[in-house]
């Protein structure tokens, strides 16, 4: 799986099926080209009299007709759903390694971009397995059948048809590159209008109090005048294509006609070989006109497929060892919660974001962990529950280094809450029982319902339109920072990890709602470890330890009353925010 | 998504049906001509072009009926009875024929292109000129992704009707007409022979068609669903890790993608049928004629008829094939007609939007006569209150004050207490839910908007730059844009060399202006409201932290903005603040205090406060 692996790979598992679609593409195009050649003993049985053998060939006609549907069906449908097939597989291989993928990656790659891959790049790669596979086989035997069977009828009559052929080629070829190029312009121009409308709604404020919509009426008429214009160039090439490539091809017919009429006024030809030539060479056209599509399908199915692979080769920047050890139980519960850090330093690339951090913290202890926005907090809250990439021997869970603990049980003993958390656009309830099996059911309902007690958000969840089943996330109802915070948080309580590091969970809070956490926090602290990075001097003074990071580094430590004493950075925040305090209960 | 029961239970369907129908796309139902007629007055104005297309449509079929006719002669030339010398007359009209056809078609189609991209050019500016009319409000509602797939993607879609040829329809028909006419005038009852197969393929078309039709709607909707499934593990990828559901996320995923697959697997297996089955019934069709033709040959049959018999079929095997062609591509172009009004409904949809910007409201009292407008305070608010959301406290709750012509007034206040509320209000980007906001002594609501809005500059906290020029974003605005005037307003903000360098007003600005500093971009807007010299200005103060030397030139900036002229100021820093004669306090929604820098501090109050709060650490720190 390291790399490389070619798309063909993944018709490996399909072989049996694609084996007997192609036997059918096969004996598809045997009995299309039997039918003409009936159609000719019919017609020349017309003079000889032997009008008997006529309706015979055209029983036979009436059969072959019925086979045809029958086998042509069958060999479409194995080709394409083995084209359907692979292209399940990649969708399940692309979200099983984008689970697995970390910060390095998602850092590097758009959310956009991946589904761009996921979507278009897939669709092209289907389309290269299926349409265009099929079709590459079908003309090389389309060709080569309907050519031989030419070629029996009269080669000379032949040659004359082929002749105008070499124009035909050199004018697809040159469609095709044309409308390549001209197609990538126009999907360029029309990204551009996009970005016209995107940049005036964004700017919208400013725009309105400089009176500047003619000036940006003016900018979107440019665009939309470029993108007609690519527009144009586009699709009058198509209008061009088609009636150029046939014409050419009808040229042939001419000749066909004329060579053909002499050929029969000489006794060389017969009237129904006149017709089965003009039938097969007819059968020739769509192949032909299809190979200049092909060709473009394959070639952009190579380079989509080229981009997927991308995704499925970028290497996890979190692997599990070899052989993990698994985290211990305690009353059903994994982990006891004991945490320990030491001399932790970390870096994004050349940026260092933690240096040499280390701290204790027993089984049920409280740590606040206090800093500028940048000052490494959130980097340290991933480290913990090794969403980052934890470095060995410098977090240790009950005393085991987390790095070699299994994966999925370290993350379930170590709960972490975001701090602009992420909703998913289902059910409310759903999102709170993210961890749960069935979040809907009796017993699952209620622990839900508790856990947004415990987050002080029940009520105004309750008070939605549709109550706990209210669909929330992006294209649901939109719920406030403070509310989404609370979801997020009773999500978090819901898991009852042995480990619970909330990353900010009150920056979107009022006041009020503050206290109502922190007393929540308090009881969800009895019985657990608690890791709270805040920004609030008033969360953090509940903690038994709390640690002030700036620059990555630790600058202060120690209990509350210590710090305050201090008359450092925790201090000053201390009394900023008292005044705050003061001024908003005014 | 957490662990869908595979089934739904009993008892708690809700949140099931909710999800149901969350995700249920649209059904379209069929097609909805009515959409046509909005779409006429677009049409309209191509008429001629379209008219072109449509009459060169006959010509195209009439050619195409033409060439099986000359087949049929060729074949007729030779042999018993024929006169081969005809044989070069019929090939080279055949070839002119084929000429014809094709520089019909190709006329015809173009026509129609450019007529089809024309309409739909000019229905995008109107969407995006409707857009520009549309209030703030309706934007704070809806997404913007949502308003920019109106212009694009649903405009595209209405144009493939054109560019894939789904209009052609109307051509396709006449070639059957065509056809159909040929083959009758040829030998009538050879022709009603061979149409006995039509019913059948009606038949199968119709069956086929529909099966279809239902898979891809499942298609469409499986899709949508797989798609924003999989964007929403990318984007929420973090939770998904850090509670371990990869697994159950994984599930539920390949539940959609093994329906939508499923539903593919439905698809191809008609799509084949359609296809297939159309391609049989056309060679039994003319399997029928062959059969037909030996029969009754037998009962009158001599060996001119028999040879006569040889053309006819020859041209009839080619008019078979013309007309299943289309007939099996109609199903296809039908789909696309269903797609394409969909999007035409949510464009008009957009269209018919009727919540503007700013409207003249006619009763809102007149302006008041001549002088007493003369002494009329530049800017007061009379018992303002407002809200964004109708539910919840105001935002400003009761607030009145007045600021007289080339005053400068000064707005401090707490994160959230109104500031920024109040000159979205002075320029009416929103309108107020009671009391009066007037400008010039007359309600905002009395003017017109760009009449209201021109008399202000603006400088935003966070400034907004466009890509382009720098000199199209300093004259903003300005459909002219005067470069002297605009280089002045780059000096008077002490910004000129910076930008020397790097190309001065013809320097490239990225989107959004990335490619300048926080500082540069700040001056920028700077220059912008000095160029465009208002009388009135609302300067929002960036709080962004800046380095000591910017801080400067920007305070310089700053008094040359101020200078002889009306403005509120939402203030940030402290050097602004001290100059300024009168500072409003804003606590909660409401003005709580208000007077002098000095006079408020000696006040113990809100601002003692918030200036501890706001500006002793920057005191501390000067």
């Amino acid at each position: 799986m390291s790399s490389g692996r070619g798309v063909l790979s993944y018709l490996g598992s399909h072989l049996k099926v694609l084996g007997v679609g192609t036997g059918f593409l096969l004996v598809t195009n045997g009995l299309e080209r039997s039918i003409p050649w009936l159609l000719k003993n019919g017609v020349d049985a017309f003079s000889a009299s032997d009008l008997g053998a006529a309706r015979r060939a055209a029983w036979m006609v009436f059969a072959l007709a019925a086979a045809v549907l029958l086998v042509r069906t069958l060999s479409r449908v194995l080709i394409f759903n083995v084209a359907r097939d692979v292209e399940f597989e990649l969708r399940e291989e692309l979200l099983a390694k984008l689970h697995r993928l970390g910060s390095t990656f998602f850092g590097k790659s758009s959310a956009g971009d991946i589904m761009s891959r996921a979507t278009n790049d897939l669709g092209q790669v289907r389309l290269l397995l299926g349409f265009g596979s099929m079709n590459l086989v079908n003309a090389v035997i389309a060709y080569v059948s309907a050519l031989a069977l030419m070629l029996t009828i009269s080669p000379a009559l032949t040659l004359w048809a082929l002749a105008p052929y070499p124009l035909f080629l050199l004018a697809m070829r040159m469609f095709v590159r044309k409308l390549y190029v001209v197609s990538q312009e126009q999907q360029k121009v029309l990204g551009k209008l996009a970005e016209r409308a995107q940049e005036y709604l964004s700017g919208v404020r400013v725009v309105r109090a400089y009176t500047a919509d003619a000036f940006e009426a003016a900018r979107f008429d440019a665009a939309n005048q470029d993108a007609l214009k690519r527009t144009m160039s586009v699709v009058s090439l198509r209008a061009l294509m088609t009636p150029v490539l046939v014409g050419i091809s009808s040229l042939g017919t001419v000749l066909v006609l004329y060579r053909g009429g002499l050929m029969i006024d000489r006794g060389e030809l017969s009237k129904g070989s006149l017709l089965a030539f003009y039938a097969y060479f007819a059968q020739l056209i769509w192949p032909t006109m299809a190979a200049g599509y092909i060709f473009s399908v394959v070639q952009r199915g190579r380079a989509a497929y080229a981009r997927v692979r991308e995704v499925l080769d970028a290497p996890p920047d979190i692997v599990e060892v070899a052989s993990p050890r698994a985290v211990e139980r305690v009353d059903g519960r994994l982990g006891r919660g004991a945490l320990r850090v030491s001399h932790l330093t970390f870096a994004y690339g050349d940026r260092k974001v933690l240096d040499d951090v280390s701290f204790e913290l027993p089984e049920d202890g409280t740590l606040a962990i206090l800093g500028r926005t940048g000052s490494g907090k959130t980097t340290l809250a991933g480290l913990l529950a090794r969403l980052l990439p934890t470095p060995e021997g410098r977090v240790f869970l009950d005393g085991q280094d987390i790095t070699t603990l299994k994966l999925h049980e370290l993350r379930r003993a170590v709960g972490y809450a975001q701090q602009e958390p992420f909703l998913f656009s289902t059910t409310v309830a759903r999102n709170i029982g993210f961890s749960l099996d069935d979040a809907d059911g009796p017993e699952g309902a209620e622990r839900v319902r508790a856990a947004a007690r415990e987050a002080s958000i029940l009520d105004e969840l309750e008070a939605l339109p549709d109550g706990l089943d209210t669909i929330v996330g992006e294209r649901g109802v939109q719920l406030s920072g403070g509310q989404k915070q609370r979801v997020a948080l009773a999500r978090a309580l819901l898991n009852s990890p042995s480990v619970l590091v909330l990353d900010d969970p009150l920056s979107a809070v009022d006041a009020k709602t503050e206290r109502a956490i922190l007393d929540a926090l308090d009881r969800a602290a009895a019985g657990r470890t608690l890791i709270l990075i805040t920004s609030r001097t008033a969360a953090a003074a509940r903690c038994d330890q709390i640690l002030v990071l700036d620059a990555g580094k630790v600058i202060e430590r120690g209990t509350h009353a210590e710090l305050v004493r201090n008359k450092g950075f925790y201090a000053e925040q201390h009394k900023r925010q008292s005044l705050e305090q003061e001024l908003s209960q005014l | 998504m957490s662990g869908r029961p595979s089934q739904p239970v009993k008892g708690y369907s809700r949140a099931e049906r909710l999800l149901a129908q969350f995700h249920e796309e649209v059904p379209s139902q069929g097609v909805d001509w009515k959409m046509l007629r909005d779409l006429l007055p677009f049409a309209k104005k191509h008429g001629r072009l379209y008219l072109t297309a449509f009459l060169l449509m006959p010509v195209g079929a009439l050619m195409a009926v033409l060439q099986p006719r000359m087949l049929q002669k060729a074949v007729d030339a030779t042999g018993l009875g024929g006169d081969p010398g005809v044989l070069a007359q019929v090939a080279i009209t055949y070839a002119c024929i084929v000429v014809i056809r094709f520089a019909a078609s190709f006329c015809e189609t173009y026509a129609m292109q450019l007529a089809g991209q024309r309409t739909m050019a000019d229905l995008r500016g109107n969407v995006f000129a409707h857009i520009q009319k549309l209030s703030i409000r309706h934007f704070d509602r809806t997404p913007v992704g949502r308003i920019v797939t109106r212009v694009t993607n649903d405009i595209d879609s209405m144009g493939e009707l054109f560019a894939s040829g789904a209009v052609t329809a109307v051509g396709d028909l006449l070639l059957l007409t065509g056809v159909v006419v040929s083959m009758l005038l040829l030998d009538v009852k050879l022709s009603l022979v061979a149409f006995m197969a039509v019913p059948p393929l009606l038949f199968a078309v119709e069956f086929f068609r529909r099966q279809l039709r239902t898979a891809q709607r499942k298609i469409r909707g499986r899709i949508a669903s797989l798609n924003a499934f999989l964007n929403e593990q990318v984007q929420g990828i973090q939770v998904v890790q850090a509670f371990s559901r990869e697994r159950e996320c994984a599930e539920a995923y390949a539940d959609i993608n093994r329906d939508y697959r499923d539903a593919n697997r439905l698809a191809i297996r008609n799509d084949a049928l359609l296809f297939s089955a159309v391609d049989a019934i056309s060679t039994i069709a003319v399997g029928l004629v062959l059969w037909y033709a030996a029969s009754r040959l037998e009962l009158l049959g001599d060996a001119v008829s028999a040879e006569r018999t040889k053309g006819t079929f020859i041209a009839f095997y080619a008019y078979i094939q013309q007309f299943f062609v289309p007939v099996r591509d109609l199903s296809t172009k039908y789909t696309m007609i269903q797609s394409a009004f969909a999007s035409a409904e949510r464009v008009f949809g957009l269209l018919n939007v009727t919540d503007y910007d700013a409207p003249l409201l006619s009763e809102v009292p007149a302006p008041a006569p001549g002088l007493a407008l003369a002494l009329a305070p530049e800017v007061s608010f009379s018992h303002v209150v407002f809200r964004y959301k109708p539910v919840g406290p105001p935002i400003l709750d009761d607030v009145s004050f007045s600021i007289a012509r080339g005053e400068t007034v000064a707005i401090v206040g707490a994160t959230g207490a109104g500031k920024s509320t109040v000159t979205a209000l002075v320029q009416r980007f929103y309108d107020v839910e009671g009391g009066s906001v007037q400008v010039a002594g007359r309600d905002v609501r009395s003017y017109p908007r760009d009449e209201l809005r021109a008399r202000f500059a603006v400088v935003q906290q966070d400034v907004f730059l466009f890509a382009g020029d720098l000199l199209a974003n300093v004259a903003l605005g300005d459909t002219k844009p005067d470069r002297v005037r605009a280089e002045t307003a780059l000096q008077r903000a002490s910004a000129t060399h910076l930008f020397e360098a790097r190309g001065g007003l013809d320097m490239r600005i990225a989107e959004r202006g990335q490619n300048l500093s926080a500082g540069e971009r700040q001056l920028v807007s700077f220059a912008r409201a000095l160029y465009r010299d208002p009388e009135l200005l609302i300067l929002d103060e960036a709080t962004a932290n800046i380095d000591s030397e910017t801080e400067a030139r920007l305070q310089h900036a700053v008094d040359e903005l101020l200078a002889g002229r009306t403005a509120i100021v939402i203030a940030h820093r402290l050097s602004t603040i001290r100059r300024v004669g009168r500072i409003l306090v804003f606590h909660h929604g409401q003005i709580v205090e208000q007077g002098s820098h000095a006079e408020l501090l000696a006040a113990q109050g809100v601002y003692a406060r918030l200036y501890q709060l706001q500006f002793a650490l920057e005191a501390a720190a000067s």
